[in-house]
């Protein structure tokens, strides 16, 4: 098996297309972002991304609520539904604006899938945010029509859900943005901050008074990646990451017990942030 | 991509700020009328809205279309939403979207 996969890279290496470049990116905080954890599903407004900064030439690389969108959700209605030969092209209006979308048909799945929309019904639709050349469309993976129509409030009640989250998150990380469902290393100018890279826990702003190491072991316990963990995260695992030693992180976790910010979970050893994620 | 039309969310009550304007809203039917329906906004207010629409009418129907006047609507689309539509979170949702949250629609 060994020798085979030896064997392809040998085909390759002689030039042209080399597969094992193309996982490569350029730039090597985004190669940590590329990861299915750090690309959630965003319900947005056609709106909302209308406004979302380009933060670079990468014909994928939106900004919105200083969040990397890559994968969204929207609900609206379908028009101008066209049938081509290897896609469904069509436009989704969801009440704030129209977008393009199309969806690729490769397999009789697809193809059922898009037979069953048609001009005027309602849809939620799951896809990946393109651009290029300035003009913004949907590649959907998922179409899906409404049968209860409570779908549709539930979804911009989401939406300003998700946004005020985010924007509250990026007002609470007082310019330096961590690893918010991201680990954009891109700059912001619109906004006006600089991204920091993944790993890098700037402890020298305070949120609601705390201060230091509590500080900066809250932000780790609140990133998304750590939200979403069941059975929290153990201290060995904060005082290896933040590189500072194991009864500094016991001791501030126990300041921020009683603070009541973070609880232990399956042990006295693995705690969560109470934060809501 | 083209936000340059929304629709907006909205109630009775909200309708005459739009006037004019491209709206969308839920309204419980309450009888027909010539050329149109007269129904009840989520916000338990009279709205008449013109047009011609799709029968059977079922309880809730959304209606998009142009704001003519404080109460009554010019209906381009219609759709039936059924008879078990929530108009309370419908309510308020017109009041965040033309509230705190208007930035997200229009």
């Amino acid at each position: 098996m060994y020798a085979n996969q030896f064997e392809g890279s040998a085909a390759f290496s002689g030039g042209g297309f080399m597969p094992s470049q193309a996982t490569q990116t350029a730039d090597p905080f985004f190669s940590t972002s590329k990861n299915r954890d750090s690309q959630p599903l965003l319900p947005l407004t056609v709106k909302q991304i209308s406004e979302a900064f380009q933060s670079s030439d990468d014909k994928s690389n939106f900004l919105i609520d200083g969040v990397d969108v890559n994968n969204v959700k929207l609900v609206g209605m379908v028009f101008n539904k066209t049938e081509r030969v290897t896609d469904v092209f069509f436009v989704l209006d969801d009440g704030t604006g129209r977008i393009d979308c199309n969806r690729w048909v490769n397999e009789a799945v697809d193809t059922k899938e898009v037979e069953g929309i048609s001009d005027g019904m309602y849809v939620r639709v799951h896809g990946h945010l393109k651009g290029f050349q300035g003009k913004r469309h949907l590649v959907a993976f998922s179409i899906r029509p409404l049968t209860d129509y409570n779908e549709i409030p539930y979804h911009f009640v989401e939406c300003m859900y998700v946004h005020s989250y985010n924007t509250k998150l990026q007002k609470q990380q007082g310019g330096a943005s961590t690893v918010n469902m991201t680990s954009s290393a891109v700059s912001t100018p619109s906004k006006g901050y600089q991204a920091a890279p993944p790993n890098q826990y700037v402890g020298n702003y305070g949120i609601d008074g705390l201060k230091g190491i509590d500080q900066v072991v809250m932000d780790y316990l609140q990133q998304p990646a750590c939200l979403t963990r069941e059975k929290g995260v153990h201290v060995t695992e904060i005082s290896q990451q933040l590189n500072m030693p194991v009864d500094k992180i016991t001791i501030s976790i126990k300041a921020l017990e009683e603070e009541g910010l973070v609880y232990s979970t399956i042990d006295e050893y693995h705690f969560k942030s109470t934060g809501n994620g | 991509m083209d936000t340059s039309s929304p629709a907006v969310f909205l109630n009775a009550k909200l309708l005459p700020m739009h006037v004019r304007r491209r709206v969308r809203a839920v309204i419980q039917v309450v009888r027909p009328s010539g050329g149109g329906v007269v129904g009840k906004s989520i916000d338990e207010k009279q709205l008449v809205v013109k047009g011609s629409p799709p029968l059977p009418l079922i309880s809730h129907v959304e209606v998009i279309g142009i704001a003519d006047s404080n109460q009554s609507i010019h209906v381009e689309i219609w759709t039936n939403f059924g008879d078990t539509f929530d108009m309370y979170n419908y309510n308020k949702l017109c009041l965040f979207a033309n509230g705190e949250y208007k930035h997200l629609f229009i």
